[in-house]
C-alpha cells in the first residue's frame, strides 16, 4: 500500500478546495497568517563580552520612556514604554475587551487605540492615553472624540489585509455597534478601502492639516500603512506631514479578513522596518518622524529587535488579546465544542463565538471576560515585555532601549541577513 | 458683526481667530479667503460665519452647530463629517462634498463634483445643479437631493438613505434601484428647496439601496448560527 502526503496537495489544501466548492466565495477567518516568513526569531543579539561591558541586568537604570510624534505636535504622545496597544474595533472585540486593553495600557503608562467603529465610552474612560483612528469608513467618527484624543492615526492600510477595508460579519453588527456605525442591524459589513475625502498623497497633506487645525496642532498625527511598497509609501506619508508612521506588516492580526489577503499580501515586519528606516533616512527625517512597527510582536525580544532595526516604538494587537485570554481554555469555555478546534488553534474571531469573551458580542460569552482582571493581565504582560527589553538592552551595555541599533544584531539565516541588512552569524557578510 | 480679513493670515491664525470669535457668540464675516484650504474647521459653537470668496479643500468641515454661508466656489470635501448646523455655498463644489456628514444641512447652489455625499451618515445634502459620478457612494443614512443630472453609478453600494434626482441619471450603481416617491416626501423636498429659493417643481427620481449586498450569499457552518 502506498501512503503519503503530497507537498502540493496536503489534506488542508484539499479541505480548502472542498469548502470553497460548497461556499462559492473566498473564505474568511481571523487571527494572522499561517505562512512561515522571516521574523525576529531569525535574528539574535550580540551581547557584551570583552569589547564592551554590560549593565546590571536586574538593577541599573534603563530608560524605556518613549516620545511619539514630536515633529509638529505641541503635545507629543509620551509613554513609559515603547509598547502600546494597536487599533482594534469595538465590534470586532467586546466592550469588556476594549475596556480592559485601555485600562491595562493606562496602568503601565501606555496607550490604546480605537479601531474601525468609533470610540467606545468605557475605553475612553479607562484609557489614560487614547489614539483616535481616522479610517476610510469613518464609522462613528465624531470631531468631539477627536478633540479628546491624545493622538490621531490615519489608517491607510492594515497589514493583515492591505488594500482593502474592514470586515465585520453580521453576527457582530448588532445593537449599539450597528447604531454607532450608522449601519442596518445584522448586515455583513464590508468597510470602504479608500478614504471618502482624499485619494493621493497631496490630498493627504491637506487632510493632515485639517486634523491639526481641528485639534489646534496639539496632538500628533500618525499615518498607518500596510507594509507593501514600504519605501515609497513611507516617503509619501512623511512628505505629507505625518508626525509618526506605523508600518503594519503581513504577519499582523485581524478580527476578520478574506484568507486570500491574510496569506498572500504584504511583506514581513523585519524588512518593513528596515525599508521604512532607510526611506526616512533618505529624506533626512529619520529620528524626526517617529517610526512604529507592528505585526507579530510577541515578547520583549521581538520589541527590542524592532527597535534595534530602527523602530522607535511597537504596537501589539494579537499579543494583547492573548494576554486577555485569547486561545486559553478557561473554566467556562470548551473550545472544541464551541469553535471546533482546541484552545491554541482558534482563529474564529469572525464568527462571534469567541469562547473567552473577547471577539464576540454574545452577552453570554462576553461575561466570560472580567475587564478588571483582564486589565491586570494586560498590564502585567506589557510590564513583562518592557522588562525583557530592558534586560536585553542592559546585556548589550546600554541604558536606553532607544540606543539599540542594527550593530547589536546578527542574522541566523541568509534570508534574515538580506532582509534585516545585518551580517549572517559566523560571517561578516550582509547578504 | 466682526470682519476678519484673511489676507496675510496663516490657516492656523485664521482658524484660531474664528474659534475665538465663535466662542464669544459673534457673527463673523471672513473676507479674502483666497481659496485657502481648511478654513473654518472644527467649530462646535452655534454661530454665523459668512465667507466672501472661494474656499479650498475641507472648508467648514468637522463642524457641530455653526451656520456657514460661502459666497463663491469650494474645493473638495466641503462640510466633511459635519454633525449639525447649516452650510450654504452659492456656486460650485468640488469632489466629496458632504462626505461622511452625520447631520445638518448642506446646500450647493451650483454643481457638485464626483462622490457627492459619499459615506453620508445623516443630514441633508442639496445640489442645485448637477452632481458627478458615484453620487451617494456607500451612503449609509440621510438624504441627497440633486436638482439636475447625476453621473455614472449613483447610489453605488449604498446601505440606507435616499437620493432624489431631478434630471437625468447617468447610470445606477451596484445594488442601487429606483423606487416610487411618496407624495409627502415630495412635498417635503419641494419645501426644502423653496427654503433655498428654488421654486421649480422638479419631478424627482428616488434612488435607494436594493439591499442585495447586505449579506454574503453563503456562509460556512460556524458562521451560520446567529446569536
Amino acid at each position: 500500500m502506498v501512503m503519503g502526503s503530497s507537498q502540493l496537495w496536503p489534506p488542508w489544501v484539499m479541505e480548502d478546495i472542498h469548502a470553497k466548492s460548497e461556499l462559492g466565495r473566498y473564505r474568511i477567518r481571523g487571527f494572522s497568517t499561517f505562512q512561515k516568513v522571516t521574523h525576529f526569531d531569525d535574528l539574535t543579539f550580540l551581547s557584551t563580552g570583552l569589547t564592551r561591558f554590560p549593565l546590571e541586568g536586574y538593577k541599573e537604570r534603563c530608560n524605556t520612556r518613549t516620545v511619539i510624534g514630536a515633529r509638529y505636535a505641541e503635545n507629543p504622545l509620551v509613554l513609559d514604554t515603547p509598547i502600546y496597544i494597536s487599533g482594534m474595533s469595538y465590534g470586532a472585540l467586546s466592550a469588556n475587551a476594549k475596556t480592559a486593553l485601555g485600562k491595562g495600557a493606562a496602568m503601565v503608562g501606555s496607550a490604546s487605540c480605537t479601531g474601525d467603529g468609533g470610540q467606545l465610552p468605557s475605553e475612553r474612560e479607562a484609557a489614560d492615553k487614547l489614539i483616535y483612528q481616522v479610517l476610510p469608513s469613518r464609522y462613528g467618527f465624531n470631531p468631539h472624540h477627536l478633540d479628546q484624543a491624545q493622538a490621531i492615526e490615519i489608517v491607510v492600510g492594515q497589514g493583515a489585509k492591505p488594500g482593502t477595508g474592514g470586515l465585520l460579519m453580521g453576527v457582530k453588527v448588532l445593537d449599539d455597534i450597528a447604531d454607532m456605525r450608522d449601519l442596518p442591524q445584522g448586515i455583513d459589513q464590508r468597510s470602504p478601502a479608500r478614504h471618502p475625502d482624499w485619494l493621493g498623497p497631496d490630498d493627504l497633506a491637506v487632510k493632515i492639516e485639517q486634523l491639526r487645525e481641528a485639534t489646534d496642532w496639539r496632538i500628533p498625527v500618525h499615518v498607518k500603512l500596510g507594509a507593501c511598497r514600504v519605501g515609497d509609501d513611507v516617503k509619501l506619508a512623511a512628505k505629507a506631514g505625518a508626525d509618526a508612521i506605523v508600518i503594519d506588516s503581513m504577519v499582523a492580526g485581524t478580527g476578520a479578513s478574506a484568507e486570500v489577503l491574510i496569506e498572500h499580501s504584504g511583506i514581513p515586519t523585519v524588512p518593513a522596518i528596515v525599508m521604512a528606516r532607510e526611506a526616512l533616512r533618505e529624506l533626512g527625517l529619520y529620528g524626526k518622524v517617529t517610526l512604529i512597527a507592528s505585526g507579530g510582536i510577541r515578547n520583549g525580544a521581538d520589541a527590542a529587535k524592532a527597535l534595534a532595526l530602527g523602530a522607535d516604538a511597537v504596537a501589539i494587537g494579537t499579543a494583547g488579546l492573548i494576554a486577555l485570554n485569547c486561545n486559553k481554555e478557561i473554566t467556562e469555555s470548551d473550545f472544541e465544542s464551541e469553535v471546533g478546534v482546541p484552545a491554541g488553534f482558534c482563529h474564529h474571531c469572525h464568527t462571534g463565538k469567541c469562547p473567552v469573551g473577547i471577539a464576540t458580542q454574545n452577552p453570554e460569552l462576553t461575561k466570560r471576560l472580567d475587564p478588571d482582571e483582564a486589565a491586570e493581565r494586560v498590564a502585567n504582560f506589557l510590564n513583562s515585555m518592557t522588562m525583557e527589553m530592558a534586560l536585553l538592552t542592559r546585556s548589550l551595555g546600554k541604558s536606553d532601549v532607544h540606543s539599540l541599533e542594527p550593530e547589536d544584531l546578527a542574522a541566523l539565516t541568509i534570508e534574515a541577513s538580506a532582509m534585516a541588512r545585518v551580517p549572517l552569524v559566523g560571517t561578516n557578510k550582509v547578504y | 458683526m466682526v470682519i476678519v480679513n484673511a489676507a496675510g493670515l496663516t490657516t492656523r491664525e485664521l482658524n484660531g481667530r474664528l474659534k475665538e470669535l465663535a466662542a464669544s457668540g459673534q457673527e463673523i464675516t471672513v473676507l479674502n479667503p483666497h481659496v485657502g484650504h481648511n478654513i473654518a474647521v472644527g467649530i462646535f459653537e452655534s454661530c454665523r460665519i459668512q465667507i466672501t470668496g472661494s474656499v479650498g479643500y475641507y472648508a467648514a468641515s468637522l463642524l457641530d452647530g455653526p451656520e456657514v454661508a460661502i459666497d463663491g466656489n469650494a474645493g473638495w470635501a466641503l462640510g466633511e463629517n459635519m454633525m449639525a448646523g447649516k452650510i450654504t455655498l452659492t456656486k460650485d463644489a468640488g469632489a466629496s462634498v458632504g462626505s461622511t456628514m452625520r447631520g445638518g444641512e448642506l446646500f450647493v447652489g451650483g454643481n457638485a463634483g464626483a462622490r457627492a455625499g459619499i459615506s453620508m451618515k445623516g443630514g441633508t445634502l442639496i445640489v442645485g445643479g448637477n452632481a458627478g459620478f458615484l453620487t451617494g457612494f456607500m451612503m449609509q443614512k440621510g438624504r441627497i437631493i440633486v436638482c439636475g443630472d447625476v453621473g455614472e453609478a449613483v447610489g453605488d453600494s449604498m446601505y440606507e438613505g435616499a437620493i432624489y434626482v431631478g434630471g437625468e441619471i447617468g447610470s445606477l450603481g451596484t445594488d442601487a434601484k429606483t423606487e416610487e416617491i411618496g407624495e409627502d416626501e415630495l412635498l417635503d423636498i419641494l419645501a426644502t428647496l423653496e427654503s433655498h429659493g428654488i421654486k421649480q417643481r422638479y419631478t424627482f427620481t428616488k434612488v435607494v439601496s436594493a439591499k442585495k449586498l447586505y449579506h454574503f450569499d453563503s456562509l460556512e457552518r460556524l458562521e451560520k448560527t446567529v446569536i
